[in-house]
């Protein structure tokens, strides 16, 4: 392998800041693509240099297209790619092609990425290694009846994923054998719309887990370690919330053996690069291989705030033939992690995505406070990206000062044009569940009565400003005090809130 | 209004959940929370937009009018819906709502923008509370879109594979 010199960002948002970030520190120039979407993106500025796409009429966004990646590579004289996450980050065929023209994908072989990415192929390679997993199919499931069996063996409630799948997408339960015939025919259906692909398999549920993961770091040559876990039982739709490192549930024995698992597996698809073996662990302690990601994750935060290690300029180092300097037992966890996910979305609408234009943005700063985004005042949230604004990374010498500290973070962000998640986490902060540390993937469908924080001013001051607004509007002779309207561009939010009236 | 009316002596904000706020003409700068009166401020500057301020700290605050006298507010990155009330309109308010009568069939809109992924119910069909309709995909979430009543399904308003809008008419169900 050879020197990586300039590298192709193949993503956008807050990860390819990120990345560029590392790349300018290690000396490594790099590109990053224009869209039609966000020609004033943040990450644009980040940049050695722009390629402008002109993607208006594409039929998919550039960062899920394949050969024109490769094309804009060749062109700008990127001898690396790094595809972040998401779009092509777990594309075999894309880590095939950067390959065959001699780029270095930065990330792990397409041989690894095929394996851990199909799902029933990952299950046959853990089974075969004696990991251990929760009872299911060997393979894909043909049809409902071979379903009923699988389910008759294994015991209700199974769970039906998609064998492309990710992501949460894809996944139905089944309690009851009379469900299962619908549930099969809708698990199937959603798997081939979303992920062009109908086959499934089924698991045993189980029930009330929590979701730990553990990251892994892979050379070439054959050197594997893992850096310890990170708890993202915090979920809705199976989407990761909160992440925080170390999790609350582990102790150094489980850790240490959930962690020879987690290497164990990657070792069996020869795994080099970052990587995240994701498990589930039951209420007894049971901890149950679900899937590897083959990618570096949103959450790889936390890991890096504990344990001093930069993620991103590992996964340079090995795509450029380095060998880990760090052995596992120079791996020291170092106090407390905790992400939260500032996203544009409405907490009170059940986590609805609420695309918009930020029109103010103050973030907090300082010794313990970390925020990787994207955007900055001005920068809009479009629908056709995900909804994050910012990731908020807050440390402290344990469990309980992170917690302080992110709740003080938390009332210092300032975001203005959209709804967020902020409410969510100012609640959870305060939780006896979450304080604890006993909550459950579970938590946010089945825990909560109300996804928000309000203090019981709040709507009495909320109920003064209608009022305020009520009397200006109609009842003073003069103009109104505060104009909320006139010298400000209107929120696209409000807009279309204004546009349902007529 | 025109001047020569008697003037209002108070106003009544009434949120969505029924909880009445009243609140004396003319309108001083203070809050009553608790039987303690407390300070607010309504200001406006260059780094922080419109926001209020309350005990030494600014919250966040915009508004959407909804309507004439309806308005909702986000205080602290939080909405609240109310509609303010005169003493006279409140009286109307009251004898109109025993009058009224609830609509029967319920409208359901796309919450988002985004792909309709299923379609999960004919027309015609029964459904009960909390059952899917159409599974809606926007910002790579997959979003079950349910009915919050239970009845007759008499119109959908999508087909798989469609993309909506925000507020597009996804369902008709009429009560049960």
């Amino acid at each position: 392998m050879k020197k990586i010199t300039r590298i192709l960002i193949a993503n956008r948002g807050e990860i390819a800041v990120r990345i560029m970030r590392t790349a300018r520190k290690m000396g490594i120039e790099t590109v990053a693509v224009r869209t039609a979407v966000e020609p004033d993106a943040m990450y644009l500025s980040h940049a050695d240099f722009i390629h402008e796409e002109d993607d208006e009429l594409a039929e998919i966004p550039v960062f899920l297209d394949v050969e024109k990646l490769i094309a804009i590579a060749l062109k700008t004289k990127c001898n690396a790619v790094h595809p972040g996450y998401g779009f092509l980050a777990e594309n075999a065929y894309f880590a095939e092609r950067c390959r065959d023209n001699k780029i270095t994908f930065i990330g792990p072989s397409p041989d690894a990425i095929y394996k851990m990415g199909n799902k029933p192929v990952a299950r046959q390679i853990a089974m075969k290694h004696k990991i251990p997993m929760a009872m299911g199919s060997t393979g894909s499931v043909a049809n409902e009846d071979e379903a009923v069996r699988h389910a008759a063996r294994i015991g209700y409630p199974v769970i039906i994923k998609a064998a492309s799948g990710g992501g949460g997408r894809g996944m139905r339960i089944v309690r009851m054998e009379s469900e299962m015939e619908k549930m099969f025919i809708l698990a199937s259906r959603e798997a081939e719309k979303a992920f062009n692909d109908p086959s499934v398999f089924i698991e045993k549920y189980i029930e009330n887990p929590k979701h730990i993961e553990f990251q892994i770091l892979g050379d070439t040559h054959g050197n594997i370690i893992h850096l310890g876990e990170r708890e993202c039982s915090i979920q809705r739709k199976h989407q990761k919330l909160l992440e925080e490192a170390p999790s609350p549930a582990l102790d150094e024995e489980l850790r240490a053996q959930m962690g020879e698992t987690a290497v164990r597996i990657a070792r069996a698809v020869g795994y080099y690069s970052a990587g995240t073996v994701e498990f589930l662990l039951d209420s007894d302690r049971n901890f149950y291989f679900m899937e590897m990601n083959t990618r570096i994750q949103v959450e790889h935060p936390v890991t890096e705030m504990i344990t001093g290690i930069d993620l991103i300029e590992q996964q340079i180092r090995i795509a450029s033939g380095e060998e880990l300097t760090l052995r596992q037992k120079d791996v020291k966890l170092a106090g407390w992690a905790i992400e939260c996910r500032i996203n544009a979305e409405d907490v009170q609408a059940g986590f609805a995505p609420a695309p918009g234009k930020i029109e103010k943005l103050s973030l907090p700063e300082g010794p313990g406070v970390r925020i990787d985004t994207g955007v900055r005042a001005g920068s809009s949230i479009v629908a056709s990206y995900d909804s994050m604004i910012a990731k908020l990374i807050v440390t402290g010498r344990d469990r309980h000062e992170a917690i302080i500290n992110m709740k003080q973070a938390l009332d210092k962000i300032w975001i203005k044009g959209t709804k967020t998640t902020l409410p969510f986490f100012r609640m959870l902060m305060r939780h006896q569940a979450f304080q604890a540390g006993t909550f459950t993937t579970s938590f946010i469908e089945k825990d909560l009565d109300r996804y928000h924080f309000s203090s019981e001013y709040e709507e009495t001051i909320a109920a003064w400003i209608a009022t305020k607004l009520f009397t200006e509007e109609n009842l003073s002779s003069g103009k109104p005090g505060i104009s909320f309207d006139q010298g400000r561009e209107l929120t696209p939010w409000l807009l279309r809130k204004r546009l349902t009236q007529f | 209004m025109t001047p020569e009316k008697p003037a209002i002596k108070k106003l009544y904000a009434l949120s969505n959940e029924g909880r009445k706020f009243a609140f004396s003409l003319p309108l001083k700068n203070v809050v009553r929370v608790n039987g303690r009166d407390y300070s607010v401020e309504l200001r406006e500057d260059e780094k922080y937009g419109v926001h209020v301020l309350w005990k030494n700290r600014r919250y966040p605050v915009e508004i959407v009018r909804t309507k004439q006298n309806r308005y909702e507010i986000l205080f602290n990155d939080i909405s609240h819906t109310f509609t303010v009330e005169t003493p006279v309109s409140m009286q109307r308010k009251k004898a109109l709502g025993t009058a009224r009568e609830k609509s029967t069939t319920l409208i359901v809109r796309a919450p988002m923008p985004g792909r309709i992924i299923d379609v999960l119910v004919r027309e015609g069909a029964e459904v009960v509370r909390g059952e899917a309709l159409v599974i809606l995909e926007a910002m790579k979430m997959q979003n079950e879109i349910q009915s919050v009543v239970s009845g007759t399904v008499v119109r959908i308003g999508v087909r798989s594979g469609q993309n909506v809008m925000k507020d597009d008419i996804l369902a008709e169900i009429k009560v049960r």
